[in-house]
């Protein structure tokens, strides 16, 4: 077999020898690659098999093929109501969650930033860190405790002390209630850490640039809003586009804060798959494998927006 | 073409890979064929039949999956209990037996049986050889061919002759005699415990709670401040038969699920009787009655705040389990010094309220669990009766076998040998010396707990349907006057239903069920706006299981 010949735009002559020479050539390297590529293929690519199970009805021992029969049902049919809950429930709460979080973060890395106590501003980093490493379970169950609406309850039972209320307001009860109670335990758990990111953009802000805002007769609110947020602009969006590609995985904070009384506004894709899948005597895995195939196909769809989004923001893709 | 070539060859390890993905095992592992039962293969070679004698099945090692129930798990000396079974059990059949007991979380079990059953296959070692099922799990799987029928080995086991209980396992079997699940005990249910220290308090006497009217005012009585009358795991469990037990006197006459109703299958939820519990337990909640926890409440939760050593959060009334469970709140109640001057009697039973007797009769006695044999599917029986000769029938041997499924492990969790032991020996007021004669039974210490006494492991021996016959009895007057209660007061269960439908739809109804009995016991609808809502959705389902059933 002849040497394949490319001209590059400037006639320079590129001559490639066959693959197969090229790759004898180098098998050392391809030798050493060897092992990479068969753990990717069964611990990444294997288990992709399983999809196939989506047009299959799959209870206990029985495999039949029923072609597009879930999705049929999952899209129209009689699990359509649940489904598209469970859809629009995960956008709107990884979204909101996703722009009141990084929003927070942003203005407590701003305030850190103005702070002149070098002590204070390490403790307070330091503390407000710390919520990042409990565990949703623990989270959970320390906000259950404190906002329940039985005697026990911390936050009800201070308020009727104070004459503020008088019957208990069940926080997580109430489906009204519900959103907000979940957005602030976001707050309160992952604040700190999303500051980690913009207070290292702050800290490289030219200091020259306060300086010259200080000889212009700035305010410090001024030198803020001229000088510090323009600066952030560019990595907040950045962290929303990065972040947007992962808004479909919610499902460890939802889990442990849902309950019957709130599905209509908390049911997201992952609780409603965990459901019908292990809270079911014999589940049809089929289903279930079809609602995750969907979900994976969204959020394929959503990274490959997110990187056409990076690639214009800051020149280059995420993939 | 090298590409092309190579682009061929992932191709076919793709397609190959699939089809191995795709394929079934059908290799049993390391058993065979049982020392207790041969099987009898016939094949006909060219006209001449000729019948031979298999290989007896040896059944090497046995897998088991257990809930909860079995409380010597392995923080509580489980290694001794499985090393004492598979000796017992090995001289008894004839040949050396392994067991291997997998024990899932006791909340999450029935997730973890489904799927071992999905993706395992015989012999694999994760998949059971038999197991624990509710009852409500037992007749959804009961038609799905993956248990063995195991009617012929019970009428020919060797505990038969000693069963004073027969009905139990009778009843389960299906119209054409076939029996996939085996009893060893009957089911138990819960009984109203009242706290007498609130009684006394409230200046009530236990006696004169005979209405829903006095009970209703018992509990307004234990309701003051920060108090409330009663809490439970849930205002009803509706993913669990019989669904009504943790508040009976809400519910009353309503079963809030499929049941039979002079032999016609009915939806419950349906019926005025739901409808009128609903508001029943709205009022109470309304009026603060009943625990706000109770929505949420596990049963643990719920124990725990009943015997919590903060009684000005706690409750005067809990509902829960009959017999062994008197023992075990009053001991908890102890540990949590909560009216430790009222010693064993500072639980008192409620008798059933009259509402309750003119509608069910009494408590409801839940099916019993029972234990399942799964089938390999090859038509032969082998394997399966080597499993029940292993397992079940051993389970009720009277002797060994069954004291070890009763109490534990001899020596571990009970003994005959004398001996002197003390429990809380740091605790002057709670310190209790224990001495035991050379031949006296009696339990010991719990090994994780050592303040404790051990009280049983899998069976109760008061509730098993054949009886110990070596005497080994743990005569605790608490337990025994429990039981009496609740045997006197009590009435069986419906039988659950199982339909294909419904195993289908099931997980969703319960889940659109509770959130709508939630609803309206929080105030947020009224319990005929509910069941309206649950007719929309659910009608023409519930319509299609009831002719499932009704055609069975």
């Amino acid at each position: 077999m002849s040497k394949k010949v490319l001209a590059t735009e400037d006639g320079t002559v590129i001559r490639h020898k066959p693959l197969g020479t090229r790759i004898w050539n180098h098998r050392g390297y391809y030798i050493m690659f060897l092992p990479v590529l068969i753990y990717v293929l069964i611990i990444y690519y294997w288990p992709m098999l399983g999809v196939r199970y989506s047009f299959y009805d799959y209870t206990l021992k029985k495999i039949e093929f029923v072609g597009f029969k879930h999705f049929q049902s999952m899209f129209f049919g009689k699990d359509s109501s649940d489904f598209w809950r469970s859809f629009f429930n995960t956008l709107q709460l990884s979204i909101m969650k996703l722009i009141i979080t990084t929003a927070t973060s942003v203005i407590v890395s701003v305030f850190i930033n103005e702070m002149g106590n070098l002590l204070a501003k390490k403790a307070l980093q330091t503390v407000i860190y710390l919520p990042h490493f409990m565990s949703w379970t623990v989270t959970a169950a320390i906000f259950t405790l404190f906002l329940s609406a039985s005697s026990t309850g911390m936050i009800n039972e201070t308020l009727k002390e104070w004459g503020l209320i008088t019957e208990s307001i069940d926080f997580l009860h109430e489906p009204a209630l519900w959103r907000p109670v979940f957005y602030l335990v976001n707050i309160w758990k992952e604040t700190g850490w999303g500051t980690v990111i913009f207070l290292a953009t702050l800290s490289g802000i030219n200091p020259e640039l306060y300086e010259a805002a200080d000889i212009d007769g700035a305010t410090r609110m001024q030198k803020i809003w001229y000088v510090t947020v323009p600066a952030l602009a560019n990595t907040v969006l950045i962290v929303l586009i990065l972040n947007l590609a992962k808004v479909l995985n919610m499902f460890e904070s939802v889990f442990v804060m849902y309950n019957t009384r709130v599905l209509d506004v908390s049911d997201v894709i992952s609780t409603y798959v965990y459901r019908k899948t292990f809270l079911s005597a014999i589940p049809n895995y089929g289903y279930t494998t079809a609602v995750g195939l969907f979900k994976s196909l969204v959020g394929c769809m959503l990274v490959l927006v997110c990187n056409w989004a990076s690639k214009k923001v800051r020149g280059r893709g995420i993939i | 073409m090298k590409k092309k070539v190579l682009a061929l060859l992932l191709a076919s390890a793709m397609v190959a890979s699939l089809a191995a993905c795709g394929g079934t095992s059908t290799d049993n592992g390391g058993s065979t064929d049982s020392g207790n039962s041969g099987s009898t293969t016939t094949s006909t070679d060219g006209g001449n039949t000729t019948t031979t004698e298999a290989e007896p099945y040896v059944l090497e090692d046995l897998y088991i999956t257990v809930d909860g129930t079995v409380t010597a798990n392995v923080d509580n000396r489980q290694d001794a209990f499985v090393e004492q079974w598979e000796a017992a059990v090995s001289e008894r059949i004839g040949h050396p037996i392994k067991l291997h007991i997998n024990q899932p979380e006791h909340s999450g079990y029935s997730d973890k049986v489904s799927q071992l059953l999905t993706t395992g296959q015989p012999g694999d070692g994760s998949y059971p050889d038999a197991l624990i099922m509710s009852a409500t799990m037992f007749r959804q799987y009961q038609s799905t061919g993956i248990l063995w029928n195991l009617a012929d080995a019970y009428a020919n086991a060797e505990f038969q002759s000693r069963i004073t209980l027969p009905s139990i396992n009778e009843n389960m079997k299906t119209s054409s005699g076939e029996l996939y699940g085996f009893a060893p005990t009957y089911g138990n249910g819960c009984v109203t415990y009242v706290k007498q220290s609130w009684l006394d308090a409230a200046g009530l006497k236990i006696d004169d709670i005979k209405t829903y009217d006095d009970y209703y005012n018992m509990l307004k009585a234990f309701s003051n401040g920060k108090t409330t009358g009663v809490i439970a795991a849930g205002f009803g469990k509706l993913d669990e038969a019989p669904y009504i037990n943790y508040m009976p006197e809400f519910w009353q006459g309503a079963y809030p699920s499929f049941y039979q109703k002079d032999g016609t299958w009915v939806d419950g939820f349906q019926e005025q009787a739901t409808i009128d519990a609903l508001d029943r337990l709205a009022t109470a909640y309304k009026d603060g009655l009943i625990d706000k926890d109770t929505e949420e409440a596990t049963t643990k939760i719920a124990r725990e705040k009943f015997f919590s050593n903060d009684q000005t959060t706690s409750e005067g009334v809990f509902t829960y389990w009959a017999g062994t469970w008197l023992r075990t709140l009053t001991d908890n109640m102890e540990k949590q010094e909560v009216d430790s001057e009222l010693g064993d009697d500072r639980l008192v039973q409620l008798p059933p309220i009259k509402e309750i007797k003119d509608t069910w009769g009494g408590y409801i006695n839940r099916e019993a669990p029972v234990w399942v044999i799964t089938d390999d599917g090859d038509g032969d029986d082998s394997r399966e009766q080597a499993i029940f000769d292993a397992l079940l029938d051993t389970m009720l041997d009277g002797d060994k076998v069954q004291t070890l499924w009763t109490y534990g492990a001899e020596d571990v969790h009970w003994s005959t040998k004398a001996e002197e032991f003390v429990t809380n020996p740091d605790d002057p007021e709670k310190k209790k010396e224990y001495k035991y004669e050379d031949g006296q039974f009696h339990l010991r210490p719990t090994p994780n707990d050592p303040n404790s006494i051990w009280k049983k492991n899998h069976l109760d021996a008061v509730l098993v349907i054949a009886p110990l016959t070596n005497g080994f009895v743990d005569s605790d007057p608490l337990v025994e006057k429990g039981n009496k209660f609740f045997t006197e007061n009590c009435v069986d269960a419906p039988q659950a239903a199982a339909s294909d439908t419904l195993t289908e739809v099931n997980s969703d109804i319960v889940s659109d069920k509770t959130k709508l009995m939630n609803e309206v016991v929080t105030g947020k609808k009224t319990g005929a706006d509910a069941i309206a809502e649950y007719q929309a959705k659910w009608g023409d389902t519930a319509q299609t299981i009831l002719d499932e059933l009704n055609a069975q």
